[in-house]
């Protein structure tokens, strides 16, 4: 191989210049720079090489980021919809009001048809259902045309009822305290303990004839309040041999335990009367010192001297 | 060595250093595309996945959609003006349909100018970078970040045809205002869809992108419209138009809806929503959760709204003489008064209009609802109501308007003084509140106790913090003319209170219900004293301070109150009919007095009443006029304005009184001195209507018929 050395004259450097590497050197690139320009195959090449690797590189950029805040969102608004979906379906499958307040958690609601709300109005005892709503009341309401729908919602532990009508106002708000709603509804359910079993009814069990007897000495506007249902007491076929009086009363109620002998069992059957008419009724047992149990002390320590 | 070889000996070094270099940029690249290209961004697949975002959908009471966010309203080419399309195409890159995703020639050119000329920077690129640089990647300016954008750009253009980039370039490209992709822009700018553009319209959009803000035509209408030569020119530039056309439609009228200069319909009043919605949901259901949410804002009443504030507000800076300030500080905001305007159905609480301000475009910040100014005089109806509730005073109650000065514990004597620097001796209290008196009110809160009106106060919806002290019974707690509007309603429903709601109902995508507003008032005001109230305030705009709204024609029955504060800083009229409540203030952000070129001040009868009464004669048009309802234990009597007995033949200006069952008028004057009995209770001094007080302090006393038989 020649030693690359500097040429002499012009005539070695032309010779130089235009010897065949070197013309064809410029030509390729030459070429190259003119077919570039003319195809674009650099800019062709790249972003077809950049379509193979596409499915490897990463979901990154704003759209991608955009779509990843659009699936999130998607997600979130799907659990408040199933939330509330599950809500609503719990509320219309419910047999009562306090089932419905039982399926909703605080602050939440349950729009149900007003079909809905009268079929578990009908399924409250007669009583416990005048003190929810009077059913003249309802049935104005209803005459009216206006009532579409009923918002139940949970506030606290208590239970608001909302008629409305197509524009969502509200035609009439109830409030029902879940306390309440639970001894509404306990009314006739049958138990099988004997009285003693029962803690709320420890301290005041009486018999049936003492009991009795005090009972119709009082006025028959105190009587009715403190047996609402003396229906119920006719089903069992047995005989009442005591009746307890509970310690506690929620929502101006107070359960009274009835507790028959049938053949050789015993069965408790609970009725509601007004707190009022059996607080009266209890002065007058207790008065009388009928209590099988001795309470006259604890009551009369009870009593602030 | 002759010149010649020197000559050719240089070109040949250059030539083999040139394709030195060359070869090694090319291993470079090669070397750096290699790299970047792992981290490159992904690109989807279809491209039109980027329009696959659900819109959220404001609606008004109306059923209009007034806003749409986040999605796009992706439309086919065919569907899009091909004058639009030429004035992209020219303004943005002429050379599109050739290239290969990248402008070389343009690109050297930018490159030369950028490196070359110092301080000039130009840009070169093209349309499919440009959609590269939107979809993926931040605006800022690095060589990376354009290196990662080119080789984006030539992926797209080698796996998509030149009208699939052009659609989704032109579906994606944001034009300001929320508006993204021309579809959305003709319609929002132009009223029409993005098929029906002329060469002018299709012109001044296309200027847009550039800057959306400072090209905006309804903020600088003058710039659009330069812009908009640009583009034509560049159009006849590059031959798609005549140097003719681009002058005829240059010149051609240019037709924006009437919009004024809110970027969009009730822009406060959806902050207002979004807010709500953003705290409930959270930014990413509200942005890309597609909800369709139906608000209580009634457009047409928006509009009024709107118009009537700017009017009133353009009166008023000819009053105050803020007209010529304003264009000396064309951009300060704080060179003119600012307004609010807050209106709500009095029977349910729905917000129907808003504004928060002069100008959305100039100033967001909401007036109408984070706007605490003090409310002045517009607080005494919650004063008169806790007197006759807790007192049972009555309109005819005579009181004497004579200066006082109230003991407060710990601090000065407070010396409340009336507006007019006068006193005009005994008067019922219907008559002193038509008036505005401020010294017979400090006299009722002396009696109650600040406690007792605060109470009312929020009964009545008030929420911002109120102080307890004596003072409060001229409005000396800031409120918002929300809170107004919503609480006055309260008066205008009997008594009923309805929280005020923006919203109605939030559906998702597929129509699912996620909320619901349950429209339920609740009684938290006495209905005959609620009523009697009501009836002082329609004496206040049938004959008392704001009686402007009468002599502006505004004839329906109606009730309100003015409010003005220490020194002119805020006016106030908050009034209502029995569907609406409206709430206006006027003042400015810095808290400074408005008065006029004579000295004299702007009371809220004089700066916000006008406002108020423009908008309810435009909101009530063809309404009949309804009364408010009358209790069955009220009775009206016609009495004596000074001494509080019925009034005989010759009374003079006889004053008709609603007078609640067993409320009985004086048969004649026989004053009732009494000293107050909880003066010491309050521990702050009030700041409002200072004057100072008076060196021998002395005990205030009212002076009034005692006429309610309980009492």
């Amino acid at each position: 191989m020649t030693d690359w050395f500097e040429p002499k004259n012009l005539n070695d450097w032309l010779r130089r210049v235009f010897a065949l590497r070197p013309v064809l050197v410029a030509l390729l690139v030459g070429c190259v720079i003119v077919l570039e320009m003319r195809f674009d195959w650099v800019e062709r090449t790249l972003g077809a090489y950049l379509v193979t690797t596409n499915p490897a590189r990463p979901q990154s950029g704003a759209i991608w980021e955009k779509g990843r805040q659009t699936l999130t969102a998607k997600k979130t608004l799907e659990k408040i919809v199933t939330d509330r979906q599950a809500s609503q379906r719990e509320a219309r499958s419910a047999e009562s009001f306090s089932q419905i307040a039982a399926g909703l958690s605080d602050g939440q609601g349950a729009m149900l048809s007003a079909e809905n709300f009268r079929h578990l109005y009908l399924k409250l005892p007669r009583e416990a259902a005048r003190e929810v709503i009077s059913a003249f009341e309802l049935l104005e309401i209803s005459a009216q045309g206006n009532w579409r729908r009923t918002y139940f919602e949970k506030s606290g532990s208590d239970l608001i009822v909302y008629l409305l009508d197509a524009d969502n106002r509200v035609l009439r708000r109830i409030d029902v305290p879940a306390g309440g709603l639970l001894q509404l509804e306990r009314e006739d359910s049958l138990t099988v303990e004997a009285l003693e079993d029962l803690p709320n009814f420890k301290n005041r069990i009486y018999p049936a004839e003492r009991f009795f007897e005090a009972l119709v000495s009082l006025p028959e506007e105190i009587r009715r309040n403190v047996i609402l249902n003396p229906e119920t007491l006719l089903n069992p076929s047995g005989q009442i041999v005591q009746v307890g009086i509970s310690d506690e009363a929620v929502s101006g109620y107070i359960e009274l335990g009835f507790e028959f002998a049938i053949g050789g069992r015993r069965q408790v059957i609970l009725v509601q009367g007004h707190e009022w008419a059996v607080w009266r009724l209890r002065s007058f047992l207790e008065e009388r010192g009928a209590a099988l149990h001795p309470i006259k002390q604890y009551l009369e320590d009870r009593t602030p001297r | 060595m002759t010149h010649a070889t020197a000559i050719i000996r240089r070109l040949s070094g250059f030539f083999y250093l040139v394709l030195l270099l060359g070869g090694l940029g090319a291993l470079l690249a090669t070397g750096i595309l290699f790299v970047v290209v792992s981290d490159l961004p992904r690109v989807p697949d279809p491209l039109n996945r980027i329009i696959e975002t659900p819109p959220t959908e404001i609606f008004a009471a109306t059923g209009e959609r007034i806003m749409l966010i986040g999605g796009r309203e992706a439309i086919p080419l065919n569907r899009i003006s091909p004058f639009f399309i030429q004035a992209v195409i020219a303004t943005e890159d002429h050379r599109f349909w050739e290239h290969h995703g990248v402008d070389k020639l343009r690109t050297l050119k930018a490159l030369w100018v950028t490196l070359f000329e110092p301080g000039r920077i130009q840009g070169a690129s093209t349309i499919t970078q440009q959609l590269a640089k939107n979809l993926f990647f931040s605006f800022q300016r690095t060589f990376m970040r354009k290196f990662r954008e080119l080789l984006v750009a030539l992926q797209i253009e080698a796996h998509y045809n030149k009208e699939e980039i052009l659609e989704a370039y032109l579906n994606q490209i944001p034009f300001g205002v929320g508006a993204h992709g021309i579809e959305q822009a003709a319609r929002f700018f132009l009223g029409k869809p993005a098929s029906e553009l002329n060469l002018a319209e299709a012109a001044l959009l296309a200027g847009l992108p550039k800057s959306p803000t400072r090209y905006n035509p309804y903020r600088h209408f003058e710039r659009a419209k330069n812009r908009q030569k640009i583009v034509l020119s560049r159009m006849a530039a590059v031959g798609f138009i005549t140097a003719q056309e681009a002058q005829n439609a240059f010149q051609a009228e240019l037709r924006l809806p009437s919009r004024s200069a809110e970027s969009r319909t009730g822009s406060y009043f959806l902050d207002v929503v979004l807010n709500i919605l953003e705290e409930r949901y959270g930014p990413e259901v509200v942005y890309h959760g597609g909800l369709k949410v139906m608000t209580t804002l009634d457009p047409r009443l928006q509009a009024l709204a709107v118009e009537s504030v700017q009017n009133g507000l353009a009166k008023l800076d000819q009053i105050l003489g803020t007209s010529n300030q304003a264009e000396v500080e064309a951009d300060s905001t704080e060179a003119h008064p600012q307004g609010a305007l807050a209106a709500i159905q009095a029977n349910s609480g729905a917000v129907n209009a808003l504004v928060g301000g002069r100008d959305y475009s100039e100033t967001e910040y909401n007036r109408a609802t984070q706007n605490n100014r003090l409310p002045g005089s517009g607080f005494k109806p919650f004063v008169y109501y806790t007197a006759f509730e807790k007192l049972g005073l009555t309109p005819a109650t005579v009181v004497a308007d004579k200066k006082i000065t109230v003991a407060v514990k710990g601090a000065a004597d407070w010396t409340p003084r009336n507006f007019s620097r006068t006193y005009e001796g005994p008067m019922i209290l219907k008559q002193a509140f038509m008036k505005s008196v401020n010294s017979v009110a400090a006299q009722l809160v002396e009696r109650t106790g600040p406690e007792a009106v605060l109470e009312t106060a929020r009964r009545c919806g008030i929420e911002s913090p109120l102080r307890p002290v004596y003072s409060v019974a001229l409005g000396t707690s800031g409120v918002s003319p929300l809170e107004m509007a919503s609480a006055f309603a309260s008066f205008a429903t009997g008594g009923i209170r309805h929280e005020p709601f923006f919203i109605h109902r939030v559906e998702d995508p597929l129509g699912r219900v996620l909320e619901e507003h349950i429209v339920g008032g609740r009684r938290t005001l006495d209905a005959t004293v609620a009523f009697q109230v009501v009836d002082m305030m329609r004496g206040v705009i049938d004959d008392g301070t704001g009686a402007v709204v009468r002599r502006l024609g505004f004839n329906l029955p109606a009730a309100g109150k003015t409010g003005t504060t220490d020194d002119y800083r805020d006016a106030w009229f908050t009034g209502f009919t029995p569907n609406l409540s409206v709430a206006v203030w006027v003042g400015f952000d810095r808290g400074i007095g408005m008065r006029d070129k004579q000295g004299n001040g702007v009371t809220g009868g004089r700066g916000a009443a006008p406002i108020w009464a423009d908008f309810m004669i435009k909101a009530t048009d063809g309404e009949p006029p309804r009364e408010f309802p009358v209790p069955a234990d009220i009775r009206f009597e016609r009495v004596n304005p000074i001494s509080g007995s019925v009034a005989g033949v010759g009374t003079r200006q006889p004053m008709l009184v609603a007078l609640r069952t067993g409320q009985a008028t004086p048969k004649d004057l026989d004053y009732v001195t009494r000293a107050p009995d909880n003066a010491a209770e309050a521990s702050e001094q009030p700041t409002n209507v200072p004057e100072k007080s008076s060196k021998i302090p002395k005990r205030s006393t009212i002076v009034e018929q005692d006429l309610s038989p309980d009492r």
